[in-house]
């Protein structure tokens, strides 16, 4: 099943119908958006598109206006689909919907959002939620072939930090960087091959190994343990603890409680693959846990990706020191 | 033949009389197990979080196991049929599956007003948190109590009744007959 199969199928059989008709099966869609009462948008090869209503297909979103006779979705949709995607039990996702977000069979993830209930001060569930932002997440393989021979100094792996804006590719990146550190790879410059590695991934989202049962549906790599659904600063210690991976991943960090269970794994040596929000390296610096990590030089290497038409561009790839190797 | 004819009248009334008796106790038994089957149930749910399909899946599998060749398959096969719909992800609505695998769950031993209740478990089954969803099953769990209980209560008096009344009734006819 290909990924925009396994996207459509999350929606109940009356939106299912109107988006198999619009041909969306053939769309390399990236995002889906659904907010009651507006248009159905889809963003795909970089633009908006909206459904129509009358003739069921996607047209594009720059002429839409109030009176285009677009499907608007209606209430029933989202409580279906929200209700349907949660396989009927939303209450197993208590702690996905307090965060904002669910993952659904093939890694692929849906923001949601509504009105928040609080308790204390704290969100304690969403109500009434009238959002839904369904990311089709894919797996690129060999989208990390550019990086991986700046990735390695004198044989071993070098811990490493993706920067990038939401929508490019970062989760992507690290997949398969993941994937081929784990099975190892062929270095075409140096024409060797290069060993895999034992990596340990803590899949807070289940983005990156879309566990099903427990099980990654997305390829890691053959010496990959996956921890899903782990809080990431819990994650790690347990899998340093347990597994003794040589290599941790974690997507997006960025709490003080991650920085700290990154310098356990960094003293523990194990080197790292992690990714976070930002434009860039002066960005991260800018936030106060990141700019420590950045300061402790916990890693030997950044990453930064931007958006050029399509996700997963690589910008520069940086050194400890904030050094260019290669733009 | 008179007599061939009385010995089956008087037989078949005894055997109807069985029936009814087996009858109960086996309604007993069914709803004792699917009692046991909503315990399960009530900790994969509250305790494992677990989704609603896998959840009725491994109580499916595991009490079709501890019943064997000889138990009430139908139950936990009820189970398995609405985790496999859930499965296949055809986009209905959950109370639809639970109802259409209920109806398509034949040989149950359970009277009209166990199913109707069972069918109104599937209405408020995955809505909302999980608070709900234990008020729900403890809800479910104590009318089956309150049925078990009544049926165990008279259990051997109906027993008794049903067999005698088969024996009693058989022999009535016969003597009418004759």
């Amino acid at each position: 099943m290909d990924q925009m199969e396994q996207v459509v199928r999350i929606f109940p059989q009356k939106l299912r119908a109107m988006l198999m008709e619009a041909g969306t099966l053939r769309v390399q869609a990236e995002e889906l958006r659904l907010r009651t009462g507006q248009p159905l948008l889809m963003k795909a090869g970089g633009e908006e598109w909206y459904l129509e209503g009358d003739r069921k297909g996607w047209k594009k979103a720059g002429g839409l206006k109030k009176s285009s006779p677009c499907y608007r979705v209606t209430e029933e949709d989202i409580r279906d689909t929200l209700e349907y995607m949660s396989r009927y039990s939303l209450y197993a996702f208590d702690r996905e919907v307090r965060q904002g977000f669910l993952t659904i069979p093939g890694g692929h993830r849906v923001g949601v959002a509504g009105q928040a209930v609080l308790e204390e001060g704290k969100v304690k569930t969403l109500q009434n939620i009238s959002f839904l932002d369904v990311r089709v997440a894919r797996e690129i393989f060999g989208c990390a072939d550019r990086i991986l021979p700046w990735l390695y100094e004198g044989g071993q792996v070098c811990s490493a930090l993706v920067i990038s804006p939401p929508g490019c590719g970062k989760t992507t990146l690290l997949r398969d960087m993941i994937r081929q550190v784990s099975d190892g790879w062929w270095d075409k410059e140096q024409g060797g091959a290069v060993k895999g590695v034992t990596v340990g991934v803590v899949d807070e989202r289940s983005e990156l190994g879309a566990c099903w049962q427990g099980r990654p549906q997305n390829d890691l790599g053959a010496r990959t343990d996956v921890l899903d659904g782990c809080p990431k600063a819990e994650g790690i210690m347990m899998l340093i603890r347990s597994m003794s991976p040589q290599v941790v991943a974690v997507d997006e960090i960025g709490g003080r409680e991650d920085l700290d269970a990154i310098r356990y794994g960094k003293n523990c040596g194990c080197k790292l693959l992690a990714t976070v929000h930002g434009c860039s390296l002066e960005d991260i610096k800018k936030k106060p846990v990141l700019r420590e990590m950045v300061e402790e030089g916990v890693f030997e290497r950044s990453i930064v990706l931007e958006s050029r038409g399509r996700p997963g561009q690589v910008r520069e790839v940086l050194d400890r020191d904030g050094h260019c190797l290669q733009r | 033949m008179r007599w061939i004819g009385a010995c089956l009248v008087t037989v078949g009334c005894t055997g109807l009389g069985q029936h009814m008796a087996q009858q109960w106790r086996l309604r007993l038994k069914a709803l004792e197990l699917l009692r046991q089957m909503i315990y399960f149930l009530k900790g994969e749910i509250v305790y494992g979080h677990t989704a609603l399909g896998e959840a009725l899946e491994r109580v499916g599998k595991r009490c079709r196991r501890a019943e064997g060749e000889r138990g009430f398959k139908e139950l936990p096969l009820f189970f398995l049929s609405v985790a496999e719909r859930i499965r296949r992800q055809e986009g209905e609505a959950f109370f639809v599956i639970w109802k259409e695998e209920l109806d398509k769950a034949c040989g149950l031993p359970l009277m009209e007003e166990d199913l109707a209740s069972l069918q109104d478990l599937g209405k408020h089954l995955g809505y909302l948190d999980l608070d709900m969803q234990e008020r729900q099953l403890l809800l479910y769990l104590e009318q089956l109590d309150g049925q078990i209980g009544y049926l165990r209560m008279h259990l051997k008096e109906r027993t008794k009744l049903y067999t005698s009344l088969g024996v009693m009734g058989g022999l009535f006819l016969t003597v009418a007959m004759l």
